[in-house]
């Protein structure tokens, strides 16, 4: 039952992963934890609440704790993948989203938490907050942060272009 | 009015109580600074979101499916063991004390089958051999020896291999019964055979298609490698069809 559950879950918890990681692998194994600790525990899981918060919480934990520090680092943004066939609307597309990825990436990991679960998976603030065990008022006043740091981010960005 | 960033960008995320939410919208209308503000913190939330929709799409890696449903592995895995315990069955189903009867009576079938074909030397296609096993005779030995996997005639020949004890063997139709035969010394054995799908005589499907399972089953129980290619079975037929010499 938890178990397809689960598996049901494993897009979003794949997105959210490529969010606060950097790339593709350390991003998979970081979900691998996840789901292994989650199965592992699953009496601690409360039937009724959100078993996606309770993953992505694990996840956060697992990421802070002991994952973030063996990670490989290393940028997934190959230049010559964002500069390719420019004119070519879906290159543009795709473009923009290489750099609003790499944006993230360089911020903090507590504003990259805060817009991974926000903005990209869309959890409502209060169930934002409980991932991250922060009250409510501590997630709104680092979303903003986050918001103007990002967009600080891109229009560098934009401007180095 | 005057509202905090937080609080417009509340707005934006949907997050504030009919109040707040009505007090605001009076206000955009008001003030373009404010609604502009509002319009910035919508454009890059929808912006973000949209840079890592793709990865929903992803396939997701079966690593990942597995670890998340153990239980369900554990099942294939389950399901698997026991498809090949019904097989071992099946294939001590038909093992050889049962075949005889069986057999006997297939090799009328075809027989008279040959008969009808027109065949002069067809007059026996399957004949006991030493210690009861059934060998292929006449126009079956043949096909057997003699035809290419390609080639069109009364028996159809359908792959060739070597199987796990070194013998070669291959499986062909015949009007409208299938069967294994396996090269021992200088004669076909032919340990399996079935009454192929809807192999009426003289119509040939592809010859994996008419198969019945229990020579399927009999070709999986003994292959050795993949089945012979073009090349492979000219090889084999020059050399009699005897094992290929040890290196």
């Amino acid at each position: 039952m938890i178990q397809q559950e689960i598996a049901a879950l494993l897009p979003r918890l794949r997105r959210f992963a490529r969010t606060i990681t950097y790339n593709r692998e350390d991003a998979d194994d970081l979900v691998q934890i996840a789901v292994e600790r989650g199965l592992g525990r699953s009496e601690q899981w409360e039937p009724g609440t959100r078993l996606d918060s309770w993953l992505f919480r694990i996840m956060k934990n697992a990421w802070i704790d002991e994952v973030r520090s063996r990670m490989r680092r290393d940028a997934v943004f190959a230049p010559e993948e964002a500069g390719e066939h420019v004119g070519d609307d879906y290159a543009e597309a795709h473009q923009q989203r290489m750099a609003i990825q790499q944006a993230v990436s360089r911020l903090s990991d507590e504003h990259r938490m805060v817009v991974a679960l926000v903005l990209v998976d869309g959890l409502p603030y209060k169930e934002a907050a409980e991932v991250l065990e922060i009250p409510i008022g501590t997630l709104t006043s680092r979303l903003v942060r986050a918001r103007t740091v990002l967009q600080e981010l891109l229009s560098d960005q934009a401007r180095k272009v | 009015m005057k509202f905090s960033d937080e609080t417009l960008m509340a707005y934006a995320d949907g997050e504030l109580d009919d109040d707040q939410r009505a007090a605001i919208e009076r206000a955009l209308g008001a003030d373009p600074a404010l609604a502009e503000r509002v319009a910035q913190h919508q454009a890059l939330r929808s912006d973000v979101f949209a840079a890592f929709a793709p990865i929903l799409d992803e396939a997701v890696p079966p690593a990942l499916t597995a670890a998340a449903m153990p239980d369900k592995v554990a099942d294939l895995n389950a399901a698997r063991a026991a498809r090949v315990e019904q097989a071992a069955v099946a294939r001590r189903r038909w093992s050889w004390p049962e075949w005889g009867a069986i057999a006997a009576m297939l090799a009328v079938g075809v027989l008279a089958g040959s008969q009808i074909g027109g065949g002069g030397d067809a007059a026996l296609t399957l004949a006991q051999g030493a210690g009861g096993k059934l060998v292929a005779r006449g126009q079956l030995a043949t096909a057997l020896s003699q035809q290419l996997a390609a080639s069109e005639g009364a028996v159809h020949i359908g792959v060739s291999f070597a199987a796990r004890d070194g013998s070669l063997c291959r499986s062909f139709v015949m009007h409208g019964t299938a069967g294994l035969a396996c090269r021992n010394g200088n004669d076909w054995q032919v340990p399996v055979m079935a009454e192929a799908a809807g192999g009426a005589a003289g119509e040939y499907r592809q010859a994996g298609s008419a198969m019945p399972s229990a020579v399927l089953d009999a070709i999986d129980a003994r292959i050795a490698g993949p089945a012979l290619d073009a090349k492979g079975e000219q090889e084999a037929l020059q050399r009699g069809w005897q094992s290929k010499p040890a290196h």
